[in-house]
């Protein structure tokens, strides 16, 4: 059986192999249209009471780093011993094709700490950034550093509290951060820096790009609030005022159409914005799904998502994208993390527990539940060609055999 | 100047005397009182959130000296009132602009002191987080003032009012733990070291940093000092002993017999997180000890503070709390995990309270305390956590450290608040403030100054 999925792997490849990433990777957060959800719907959703075979284990260290996976390679960051380091590992295997490793401090800022961003494969390289500023470009294949830099002192820039969490965002030719108060691009063959809004620190979201008018733009947050910047200028266009008790804007926003939901956790809550020309009108707000660290994802017009910080209750939620209503909640979960492939929900519970279900309005109604993790995880879980990646924050890596 | 409280007493009596309806009083008893808040964190909201939600507070001003999280708060404050306080940086101005009848002091303790003064002259109410201060003298000011100006100063000590703490109080007195020869407070948690320092950077946007340390030393801005992480610097607080210790040495005063030890000794230090660090290279670690013992000698029983920051409890039930140790049996006051009473004879069985919280993720009740000021305001009673009693027991873990300081045992005069035949130990109840700030002055003794009964 096994052997069989190999076969079909291969087939995959086979077919998808004049694209530099197969059409079912996930190379980088949020998935390749940044919106959480996967382009798979031939997975296996339900499984018997034994749960699904996990195929590989592996440990990466502490740190909050989701997984990337393109072209047979799974990425993920990690902490241990006064280093952090990334880890390419073969996407079905596990087995560590290359591990590139840099001296770094473990930030366990009332959390267990490590790195918090995830790595970003684009056209046969890997840009990654830790915690600190230092930035690379490595290749996918070998792992050889192409270019390296130490934004924070290079840069003269202010640190966010817990440091840098948002992942790069790679568009056309420039690279883009979460770094400074409005975001900043370097390019990206070069790792040369294009234009910095300010030395301000940036919020924790990644970078969302989106096309106004004829204009390609990024939204993302800063302590105070999120906003839309011009990719090739740097020009800010718009900004929402969203203060929060931390200074902690670490959902990415999620846009469809001229709208925009953004939300925060402690206590702060969510909303919907139109924007039109450099003008921002509310929609809605209120404190239904107050997203402390990952955004929901949009599904035919609800939003399926964690309400509520880490640590503390939560609610998965399930709310009307149009009025902010809540169509239902689910109290039992203690915090945790979700994206989607297709029209079904894909929720890692705090506690590791891997469930299924359909994303619906109507009422919640999980398909299959299995504990793939211990410990804390609040990681979202990726699914790519039909094997699903989740870890917890001590960096326990498992890889779950979903494929049909 | 007629202060406050003696004008509500002459309204209510010439109102009785007129015969009037109790409905107009009842009316009277629901009046808004101008509300602030100095101190715009985490447990400052929580506090605030109390009053706004109890109805009886119309909120005129949020001060703090960081930028952010005073945003948040107004932010939070227009979408639970619809009003918008007005935003200051220094307290003293909003005190004499806004005029607030109550004042919040959720600062960190260091901070403690001299807005509660201030606002208590200006003829407010103060609900101050614990402990009392970061000193023993601006406690003593504290106290001396409250008492001079008539104002009521709940202490943000809530465990005197939550159920199970109230329950669990009722049990010990009634005598089914026999006699009571031990008290262990204890916080234990589980960590790892040693502590790597944290470098200095320059502090975020939007605070005022020097205002930060205020009255206290300066030092550089590291990112573990602020949120929250200030509690075990011991220039602003004073480790795990004055922010959790002051929790359960209060419940074991509430109980005790006698009003205060006659000796106190620390020992402890931080094997596991290793000796602080302050260089400009490498940056800071805290300071506060992450192992500590504290002895307290009274008369007729003897009372130990632990607490340890590694290992956890696992060969126990509770990880945190207070035991008492009865001729009957082992008294436990916890906190989520209630309270429990194991007999010593194995034929009893054990008898347990669950917690009840008003505040279930925090584990707290704030509701009860806020609600317990409001009444003590308009019915002119002390509250439930006075400053009298929180003032004692916030006075034990501050002996605890100047122990722990001078490595040697403090005698300790309970009656006069002096520390006996040391006086290197006697010093260190009072520090230098900052320049311009000063530190609070005591009037020459009063009785106000002596413990009440």
């Amino acid at each position: 059986m096994k052997l069989s999925s190999v076969c079909q792997s291969l087939l995959i490849l086979t077919l998808f192999s004049d694209s530099t990433t197969l059409a079912l990777d996930w190379p980088m957060f949020r998935g390749p249209d940044h919106d959480g959800i996967s382009r798979e719907t031939e997975w296996k959703k339900q499984w018997p009471e034994s749960g699904p075979i996990t195929l590989w284990e592996a440990q990466v260290g502490i740190g909050f780093s989701s997984v990337s996976v393109a072209d047979g390679c799974a990425l993920t960051l990690g902490h241990q011993d006064d280093q952090d380091t990334l880890y390419a590992l073969d996407s079905l295997t596990g087995a560590v094709k290359w591990q590139h490793s840099y001296p770094s401090k473990l930030g366990a800022k009332f959390y267990e700490g490590g790195p918090g961003s995830t790595p970003t494969i684009d056209g046969g390289r890997v840009y990654s950034i830790s915690k600190w500023g230092d930035l690379f470009c490595l290749e996918a294949s070998t792992g050889k550093v192409i270019w390296q830099r130490q934004l924070e002192k290079e840069e003269g820039l202010t640190l966010p509290d817990w440091g840098f969490n948002g992942s790069p965002l790679i568009l056309g030719d420039k690279l883009i951060l979460n770094i400074g108060g409005a975001g900043m691009t370097l390019d990206k063959s070069s790792g040369k820096t294009l234009w910095l809004s300010n030395q301000e620190a940036g919020g924790y979201s990644t970078p969302l790009p989106f096309v106004m008018g004829n204009t390609q733009l990024i939204a993302l947050s800063n302590e105070t609030h999120f906003t839309g910047v011009e990719v090739e200028t740097g020009t800010q266009r718009w900004e929402i005022k969203w203060p929060t008790r931390y200074g902690v804007n670490a959902a990415d926003p999620i846009i469809l159409g001229d709208e925009i939901w953004i939300g925060s956790g402690y206590g702060k809550g969510h909303g919907l914005f139109r924007i039109q020309g450099g003008e921002v009108s509310e929609i809605w707000t209120n404190r239904e799904l107050r997203a402390q660290q990952n955004a929901p994802v949009l599904i035919k017009d609800h939003l399926y998502g964690f309400d509520g910080d880490g640590g503390s209750r939560a609610a998965l939620k399930c709310i009307e994208r149009s009025t902010g209503k809540v169509a239902w909640e689910a109290d039992s979960f203690k915090y945790g993390a979700l994206s989607a492939a297709g029209d079904h929900l894909i929720i890692l519970s705090a506690q590791g527990e891997l469930i299924t279900a359909p994303a619906s309005p109507s009422s919640f109604e999980p398909l299959s539940r299995a504990q793939i993790l211990d410990g804390k995880c609040w990681i979202v879980p990726v699914l790519a060609n039909g094997l699903l990646y989740a870890r917890n924050s001590q960096g326990h890596l498992v890889c779950v055999d979903l494929r049909p | 100047m007629k202060t406050r409280r003696q004008f509500l007493h002459h309204g209510l009596h010439a109102s009785l005397l007129l015969g009037m309806p109790p409905y107009l009083l009842g009316a009277k008893k629901s009046a808004q009182y101008r509300t602030a808040l100095i101190g715009c964190g985490w447990w400052g909201m929580n506090i605030l959130r109390e009053a706004i939600a109890a109805g009886r507070s119309q909120v005129v001003g949020l001060c703090d000296v960081y930028q952010r999280p005073l945003e948040a708060s107004l932010d939070e404050v227009q979408q639970l009132t619809g009003s918008s306080p007005r935003l200051y940086r220094d307290y003293e101005e909003m005190l004499e602009k806004e005029k607030p009848e109550v004042v919040i002091v959720a600062t960190p303790d260091h901070w403690h002191a001299l807005p509660c003064i201030k606002a208590m002259e200006l003829g407010a109410h103060v609900f101050v987080e614990k402990p009392t201060s970061h000193t023993i003298g601006e406690s003593q000011a504290m106290l001396q003032v409250a008492r001079a100006t008539g104002r009521t100063v709940q202490v943000g000590l809530h465990r005197r009012i939550g159920p199970h703490h109230v329950s669990g109080m009722a049990f010990l007195r009634s005598g089914k733990l026999g006699r009571i020869g031990l008290v262990k407070m204890f916080v234990t948690s589980s960590g790892t070291g040693p502590e790597e320092p944290t470098p200095h950077t320059k502090e975020p946007r939007g605070m005022d940093w020097d205002r930060w340390c205020g009255p206290a030393p300066w030092r550089p801005y590291c990112r573990r000092l602020t949120p929250g992480g200030w509690r075990n610097f011991l220039d602003y607080a004073n480790g795990t002993l004055g922010d959790w210790g002051v929790h359960w040495i209060d419940q074991m005063l509430w109980w005790s017999p006698e009003p205060y030890p006659k000796t106190v000794f620390s020992t402890g230090g931080r094997p596991i997180l290793g000796p602080p660090v302050s260089d400009p290279d490498r940056g800071s670690t805290t300071d506060a000890p992450d192992t500590q013992m504290v002895t307290f000698g009274f008369e007729s029983f003897t009372a130990i503070w632990e607490h340890r920051k590694y290992a956890g409890n696992p060969q126990e039930n509770h990880r945190i709390g207070a035991y008492f140790y009865g001729t009957e049996g082992i008294f436990h006051m916890g906190w989520r995990d209630g309270w429990t009473f194991y007999p010593r004879k194995a034929s009893e069985s054990t008898v347990h309270q669950e917690p009840s919280f008003d505040h279930v993720e925090d584990g707290h009740n704030l509701t009860l305390l806020w609600q317990d000021f409001i009444d003590a305001i308009d019915q002119a009673r002390p509250p439930v956590a006075d400053i009298a009693p929180a003032h004692r027991s916030s006075l034990l873990p501050m002996l605890g450290m100047i122990s722990h300081r001078l490595g040697r045992s403090l005698n300790w005069d309970g009656q006069t608040e002096s520390i006996l035949g040391d006086s290197e130990a006697k010093s260190l109840m009072r520090r230098a403030y900052r320049q311009p700030w000063t530190y609070p002055s005591l009037q020459s003794k009063t009785s106000s100054n002596q413990p009440s009964p």
